[in-house]
């Protein structure tokens, strides 16, 4: 059924035209009533009929004819009733678009052999149908859109257009083809002018295949466009897909690595799946899960110590989207930390940033003051080299592309000087330390009890800051956001440097160990490098800004199919890849440095769960469209020359009946 | 049931042809009246046969006088004797001859008057008889052209629907008229037990047997359409047909077997097999069939 047969009657309706049959081959038996004739001898008959007996399953069917021929008949109704047929016929009208989806979800093979080729297929057996004259304009779309063939009457390159839409592993946005379908049906008689030809403001028939998986389209007028929405995928599509998948430290050990995934379950039924976890191609393992329809796991892998490498989590068994079966994940090495110190001589600052445990963390440059006047120091600044400047009783004119720890200073920036008079904050002398805010990471056992300070800052952080040290008559530090930095203020100096010699402005440094941790604190969490040790994992297509590791001219990245593509620094000293169109792990070179990964994952709900919408229609501004489930383009009915042909056996049986001699 | 008038039965003109014919036997038969053939016996005719010895008691009318004179014995001489023929029409009366226009026993009517004509105007000793008539009924022998209405009445009488079987009525004939002669068989043969034996009761009569197989025009191309259910006319068996070409043409096929059959099995036996169509005219079939047959001359 379903291509070739349209049932046209209820069960009654096919009850009654079944007893059809049963009641001809009865009465054919009860009303079969020959004709006495008397004839002089029956002796030469029978000896015919006896002769004739002897092939007799022939003759008894040649016998029957009549009868058959009525079964014929019946017969024939009933396939007419069912409403034989199959697509193809002519498609009126006289200008076309067909946006094919070609998203990620379209490449699910419930529809054998991929909803992309179904699609493509339909679209050419639409192409073969237009008339000569009718013009027809082909779109890719997925999140963006991509015109395959202007309008165009040459089916033929239509055809071979056609046939070069190519599964992407992206998203879903209908929007942006139906404004590109719009532009060019839609367009302004004036700005056509008058030789406008293939983009004259003329209506259009607008077919959509797809399988519905994004969001409605608020907000867009059609205009002269006629959508047709034809809605693919079965209802029943299995779909078990990674849903997430990232590394981090154990939360206790934090030289042991741990690998998070989710793996849901968008089909109808529950399922046992057997995930698998590799590094590279070793097998590190294996776990089996069940997952409830409609319900999705969490799992987690101990990775060890493991320092760098790409990770994937494969699940074993096949479904209907083999795309999202696999996830990945790149785990960077840890980088060393770029610290400057721009100070004017602060031993204690220095010993403190160079011990043994900084030192792994960290590349500690010196500087002084003046040097924040250098061409050097503003470029680097404005680069992004460095991950970490600390300011130590001095101030740069701008802030630094980078995160900053000002001592004894307040950043150049209005926010931070909100109570300030005549540019320099109130001070305030001996202030007590009231409350440490030992839950941010800068502080973590940090004690600073009896610590004694002479002179200090009060501040005011901006807004979205917080206050780390509180004292008695004012704020002692606070740290607070910039962009995608932060600025940390300690309000007071260490080390005070006047014109006669420095003299310490605290105890902190001497003698208690708080102060080199704090140091420490402040270079792993501030001197985090920027992006971290594992990357966010980006979506096919999605662009990623990466940073050089160090002033790099170029970095190389190598896609997982193995092309490489050089990546040119930016004005921001970033640099910019599109090439991410498949899911997989990207390897960034860059001369001199580390090798280091990020990952492209599909990550998708809307894409994943690949069942069709139950609705199958779509919302397109105030206009729902249909969805033709079942549809064929232009059905060629058969049920006329059926009818046709029972008609032509009632007559052929008419004859015989009349003329029974010549059979 | 058609009643025939005499000039039906024998038109004047046939008549007039018919006064030109006789019937010839390809048998030299003993009759019992001096007629106008020849016997096998030597007699009293004209036609010289040969001489005997005369033994005492004989005819002295016969003797070789002349022979007497110059060889001084007696001689007789003997003559072929011209005798009459015994001429048998056996009819069949059956139901299964009532059919056909005219019907199968018609023409035999008419078949038999013109032969039965020829044979009294050469007075030879005629008898019509019928298949069912009694073994003990005895029909008396017509002779000379005065009896031709006396045939013709009893053809006239003839009625169909006798119920007697083709070899019951032939044994039947075969016990009544014991003498040698021609006996012409008009029949369809249509009997369910076959013809065979009572052909054979015939030819061990050793008469000079003449089988005039009648079949009407819708046996041997039958007109029928549709589903019937044929009944037979004499014991009411019934053949349920529907009719198609291959039926038709398998029954043709049957007929013809039948028919070349009966030839053939007659052939055989030194008996003439002539298959007349009921359409057929007795003058036709007369003068050029049965002429050509050399029943009559």
């Amino acid at each position: 059924m379903g291509q070739y047969f349209i049932n046209m009657l209820g069960p009654w309706g096919w009850a009654a035209l079944a007893c059809v049959p049963p009641a001809i081959v009865a009465l054919y038996f009860l009303k079969l009533r020959r004709k006495p004739l008397e004839v002089p001898s029956t002796y030469l008959w029978r000896k015919s009929l006896e002769d004739l007996h002897v092939n007799s399953l022939w003759q008894r069917l040649r016998k029957s004819i009549l009868l058959l021929l009525q079964l014929l008949l019946v017969a024939l109704i009933m396939i007419a009733v069912l409403r034989p047929g199959w697509r193809g016929t002519t498609l009126t009208g006289e200008r076309f678009i067909f946006l094919v989806d070609n998203s990620a979800s379209m490449s699910a093979g419930d529809v054998r052999p991929t909803r992309l080729d179904e699609a493509k297929r339909r679209t050419e057996a639409l192409i073969d149908q237009m008339g000569s004259g009718s013009r027809a304009m082909l779109v890719s779309f997925s999140d963006r859109a991509q015109v395959v063939q202007e309008f165009t009457d040459n089916r033929r390159l239509l055809r071979d257009r056609l046939r070069q839409i190519q599964p992407t592993q992206r998203t879903t946005d209908l929007k942006e083809a139906l404004q590109l379908a719009a532009g060019l049906a839609n367009a302004d008689p004036r700005a056509t002018g008058d030789e406008g030809d293939a983009a004259d403001s003329m209506p259009a028939d607008m077919y959509i295949f797809s399988d519905g998986k994004f969001p409605d389209v608020a907000d867009f007028s059609l205009g002269n466009l006629t959508p047709i929405f034809v809605p693919l995928g079965e209802a029943a599509a299995e779909n078990v897909a990674v849903t997430a998948f990232s590394t981090r430290p154990d939360e206790v050990d934090g030289t042991r690595w741990q690998a998070f995934a989710q793996v849901a379950n968008y089909g109808p039924r529950d399922v046992t799946r057997t995930a698998e976890l590799y590094a590279g191609d070793e097998l590190l393992d294996a776990k089996q899960i069940d997952i409830a329809a409609g319900g999705a796991t969490g799992l987690a892998f101990d990775l060890g110590q493991m320092q760098r490498g790409a990770l994937r989590v494969v699940l074993q068994e096949k479904d209907s989207l083999a795309l999202d079966d696999t996830a990945y994940a790149a785990v960077n090495p840890p980088r060393l930390a770029r610290v400057l110190l721009v100070s004017p001589g602060n031993e204690a600052l220095r010993l403190g940033l160079l011990t043994s445990q900084a030192r792994e963390h960290a590349q500690v440059e010196f500087a002084k003051p003046a040097h924040l006047a250098s061409e050097a120091y503003k470029q680097q600044a404005a680069s992004g080299v460095y991950d970490l400047v600390v300011y130590d009783q001095c101030r740069p004119e701008a802030m630094p592309e980078a995160n900053t720890l000002f001592i004894g200073r307040l950043p150049p920036m209005l926010e931070w000087q909100t109570n300030a008079e005549d540019g320099m904050p109130p001070t305030i002398s001996g202030p007590q330390v009231i409350d440490t805010n030992r839950a941010h990471p800068i502080l973590q056992l940090v004690e600073l009890d009896d610590i004694l300070v002479a002179e200090s800052l009060s501040l005011s952080p901006p807004t979205g800051g917080t206050v780390l040290i509180d004292g008695d008559r004012g704020k002692l530090m606070a740290i607070a956001p910039r962009g995608g930095y932060e600025d940390a203020v300690l309000g007071f100096e260490i080390v005070s440097t006047a014109e006669d010699g420095q003299r310490f402005n605290t105890n902190w440094p001497i003698g208690r160990l708080s102060f080199p941790t704090f140091l420490l604190n402040v270079i792993e969490y501030l001197g985090r490098p920027s992006g971290g040790t594992s990357l966010q994992s980006v979506r096919p297509g999605e662009p990623v800004t990466l940073s050089a590791d160090g002033p790099a001219a170029e970095l190389t990245v190598r896609s997982p199919e193995g092309d490489s593509q050089r990546l040119v620094r930016s004005q921001q000293g970033t640099y910019h890849f599109h090439g991410t169109e498949v899911a997989g792990i990207y390897q960034i070179s860059q001369e001199g440095g580390q090798q280091r990964h990020f990952a492209v994952n599909l990550f998708d709900e809307t894409e994943s769960n690949i069942r069709p919408r139950p609705e199958e229609a779509i919302q397109i501004g105030y206009v729902t469209v249909d969805g033709r489930t079942g549809w064929e383009p232009a059905r060629r009915e058969l049920w006329k020359y059926v009818l046709l042909g029972a008609l032509f056996v009632l007559l052929v049986e008419w004859y015989i009946y009349n003329r029974r001699v010549f059979i | 049931m058609s009643t025939t008038s005499p000039t039906e039965l024998l038109p004047p003109d046939l008549m007039a042809q018919l006064e030109r014919l006789e019937l010839v036997t390809r048998k030299v038969f003993r009759g019992r009246i001096k007629g106008e053939r020849r016997s096998k016996r030597k007699g009293q005719s004209v036609e010289f046969a040969d001489f005997r010895n005369y033994v005492h008691g004989d005819d002295l009318r016969f003797l070789d006088w002349n022979m007497y004179a110059r060889l001084d014995r007696l001689f007789l001489k003997l003559f072929l004797e011209e005798e009459d023929l015994h001429f048998y029409v056996l009819l069949d009366a059956s139901e299964s001859m009532n059919f056909g226009e005219p019907t199968k026993l018609d023409f035999g009517r008419r078949l038999a008057a013109a032969l039965g004509f020829v044979g009294l105007i050469r007075t030879d000793r005629v008898k019509i008889e019928t298949l069912g008539q009694p073994l003990r009924h005895r029909s008396s022998a017509l002779r000379g052209r005065a009896n031709v209405w006396r045939m013709l009445d009893k053809l006239e009488h003839i009625q169909p629907g006798e119920r007697v079987s083709l070899l019951e009525g032939v044994k039947n004939f075969c016990l009544r008229n014991t003498g040698r002669g021609i006996v012409v068989l008009v029949s369809d043969l249509m009997d369910k037990d076959g013809y065979e034996v009572a052909l054979r009761f015939l030819m061990s009569q050793r008469m000079d047997v003449y089988v005039i197989h009648v079949l009407s025009a819708e046996e041997l191309d039958p007109d029928m359409q549709g589903d019937l259910k044929l009944v037979d006319c004499e014991d009411e068996d019934v053949a349920e047909i529907s009719i198609s070409a291959p039926l038709l043409a398998r029954y043709k096929k049957t007929l013809e077997a039948f028919v070349s059959g009966a030839r053939e099995f007659c052939t055989r036996r030194d008996m003439v097999y002539l298959l007349a169509n009921n359409q057929l005219g007795v003058q036709e079939l007369v003068s050029s069939y049965l002429r050509s047959r050399g029943l009559v001359r």
